[in-house]
């Protein structure tokens, strides 16, 4: 009962129940300890929200062409408002479901699923993706349709096969629950809550979501010798073929490149000759952009199987294999991979089994355990109610 | 009355397929920002102005002759004028795969050049081959081919703030 009682949302409710009871000591302890339940999560609530400029800290090869509008300068307080709405499941249609759900901080921030359920139970039609160092983006999902974090945020809160529920209800919501008037009072100067308002938060939080140290962070900061496999597959990564020169390598980095592995590219990578989803193919009709998506992010990659747009590989393994051997030709394929080989008069790049190895070697130096434990990005809920 | 209505069919299907086709193949190069006209151009529109032809060395160590627009007279089209506040606006210039180049607007004056930097459109007196066209901006003499982007969709004049 006591354990109920600690976990329980409603606490309140529940903890009071025994007070009409018997009271004996082990009920005076359990009272005792319900409100301190109780106290507990009211401080929570009540603690002194940060508030000043948020500082983004970031390697400085990571370069200053951060992308955040004019009209909604990051802030501590809502940085923290923001971090409250990711993970607030009133934002969805029946209350179930959070931006948290599809995209878990322990998967950096993806759900390890080929598609995942909406709030109507039906799914996504694009794999989830991770939500790293978007700071630097400017193009969002995976055919690059939504401009900013602001805008991108409203899309996922109103599609009735994520979280299915219009800005107007979810504001109404929002109004209803004691915690949130003063955020947005503190956030915004006045406590109306809008739709608008709840993008603009939940875009600040996610900009704060960023990944810097990784063994290859630490690496190229010299605070890390790599294993000669992982160097192998570094420089396979980085290296373009040229088999009349005996130079073998995998050219990854020609889109995957850069220390944040993302450089805002959209490619075909030729995983079909005739795509089930065009990507920006749909958005412009042009033939030449069909099955063209996002190049994502690489940074880590080995938390965030499967793979791809529609999710179709399950492991790293598969990705190589795919890269090595089975990339499709078409009319948009990429250039990149247009008779470009280890093989004099090659048609893909074939690597041998050991250079896959290597490559998934370098891939794996990308993980981030900061990232992935960083409780600043965690749900404020859990800590709530674990305290 | 059958007759009739095959022919609306036949006319129907003719429409729509041509419709589709031009929505597959309208590819053009869009003109904004600091523009007096915004433009939007297509093949047919670019060969209406005066073609330059530039030699450039590709990948393969050969020579190759491209064909196209100077930059600066799409500009002129669009309305911008040259003059002092000039030297502190740049040109943007986006490929369809995401990746942007710019060039400071003086580079593109020929007042203070010689170096013809053009939107092509033809190489060896060919159309442009899929994935470096239907738009490819060509830079003379430039060491690195990293501004000559390929797959060109857009155009922007700015200021630098
Ligand atoms: C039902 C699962 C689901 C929910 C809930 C969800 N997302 Fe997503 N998210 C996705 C999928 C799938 C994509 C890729 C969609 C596409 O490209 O069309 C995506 C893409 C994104 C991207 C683009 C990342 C990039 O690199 O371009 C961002 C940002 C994002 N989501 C943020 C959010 C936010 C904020 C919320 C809550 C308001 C949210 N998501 C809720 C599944 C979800
Ligand atoms: C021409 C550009 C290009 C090159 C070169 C390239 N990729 Fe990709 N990569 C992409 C694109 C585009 C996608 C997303 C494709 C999709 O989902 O349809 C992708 C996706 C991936 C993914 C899955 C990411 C995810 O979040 O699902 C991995 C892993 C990957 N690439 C690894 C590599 C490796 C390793 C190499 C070198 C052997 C490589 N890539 C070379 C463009 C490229």
């Amino acid at each position: 009962m006591l354990y109920n009682c600690d976990r329980l949302k409603n606490s309140r409710k529940n903890c009071f129940k025994f007070l009409p009871y018997r009271w004996n000591k082990p009920v005076i302890v359990l009272v005792v300890l319900g409100f301190s339940v109780l106290i507990s999560a009211w401080t929570y609530y009540r603690e002194a929200i940060p508030t000043g400029t948020y500082q983004f800290i970031y390697p400085a090869n990571f370069g200053n062409r951060i992308n955040v509008p004019d009209d909604n300068p990051t802030t501590k307080q809502g940085v923290y408002l923001g971090r409250m709405l990711f993970y607030e499941p009133r934002l969805s249609a029946n209350n179930t479901i959070s931006c948290g759900n599809c995209h878990q901080q322990q998967f950096a921030f993806t759900d390890n699923r080929p598609f995942s359920a909406g709030a109507d139970g039906v799914e996504t039609t694009r794999n989830s993706m991770s939500l790293a160092n978007l700071l630097w983006a400017r193009k969002f999902f995976w055919d690059g349709r939504a401009a900013s974090l602001e805008e991108q945020a409203a899309i996922p809160l109103t599609n009735p096969h994520e979280m299915g529920q219009s800005l107007a209800t979810s504001a109404k919501k929002l109004s209803t629950e004691p915690q949130y008037p003063p955020l947005f009072k503190a956030v915004y100067g006045d406590d109306t809550i809008t739709g608008e308002r709840i993008c603009k938060a939940i875009a600040q939080f996610e900009r704060t979501l960023i990944s810097a140290n990784s063994r290859y962070d630490q690496y190229l900061r010299k605070a890390y010798q790599p294993t000669a496999g992982e160097l192998k597959g570094m420089e396979l990564f980085n290296t373009g073929p040229q088999p009349e020169k005996g130079i073998r390598g995998a050219n990854c980095a020609h889109c995957h490149g850069g220390v944040k592995t993302y450089l805002e590219l959209f490619h075909n990578n030729g995983l079909d000759s005739i795509p089930k989803d065009n990507g920006i193919g749909a958005l412009t009709g042009l033939p030449g952009d069909r099955g063209r998506f996002k190049v994502p992010t690489l940074r880590n990659i080995a938390l965030t199987a499967p793979y791809m747009h529609d999710g179709r590989f399950k492991t790293l393994d598969e990705v190589l294999d795919h890269y090595s051997d089975h990339v499709v030709q078409s009319e948009s394929l990429s250039t990149v991979f247009r008779g470009e080989s280890n093989e004099v008069g090659g048609k893909t790049l074939k690597l041998s089994p050991q250079e896959k190895k290597e490559i998934i070697a370098f891939l794996n130096m990308l993980t981030d355990k900061d990232f992935i434990t960083n409780p600043g990005f965690s749900d404020p809920n859990i800590r709530a109610s674990k305290k | 009355m059958k007759k009739q209505l095959i022919i609306a069919f036949i006319a129907f299907t003719g429409l729509a397929t041509s419709l589709i086709a031009q929505a597959q193949t309208a590819a053009t190069v869009k003109v904004s920002g600091e523009v007096t006209t915004p433009l939007s151009l297509s093949l047919s529109d670019l060969h209406q102005y005066t073609q330059t032809t530039v030699v450039r060395k590709d990948k393969d160590g050969k020579d190759h002759t491209y064909s196209g627009v100077i930059l600066a007279d799409i500009l002129q089209k669009a309305g911008v004028i040259m003059n002092r506040e000039s030297l502190t606006k740049y040109l943007l210039v986006n490929a369809s795969d995401g990746y942007e180049i710019i060039f400071a607007l003086a580079e593109l004056d020929k007042s203070f050049t010689d170096r013809a930097i053009i939107l092509a459109d033809t190489v060896d007196g060919k159309p442009l081959p899929q994935g470096d066209g239907p738009f490819r901006i060509i830079v003379q003499d430039e060491k690195k081919p990293a501004r000559c982007i390929k797959q060109v969709t857009s155009l922007k004049v700015l200021f630098a703030k």
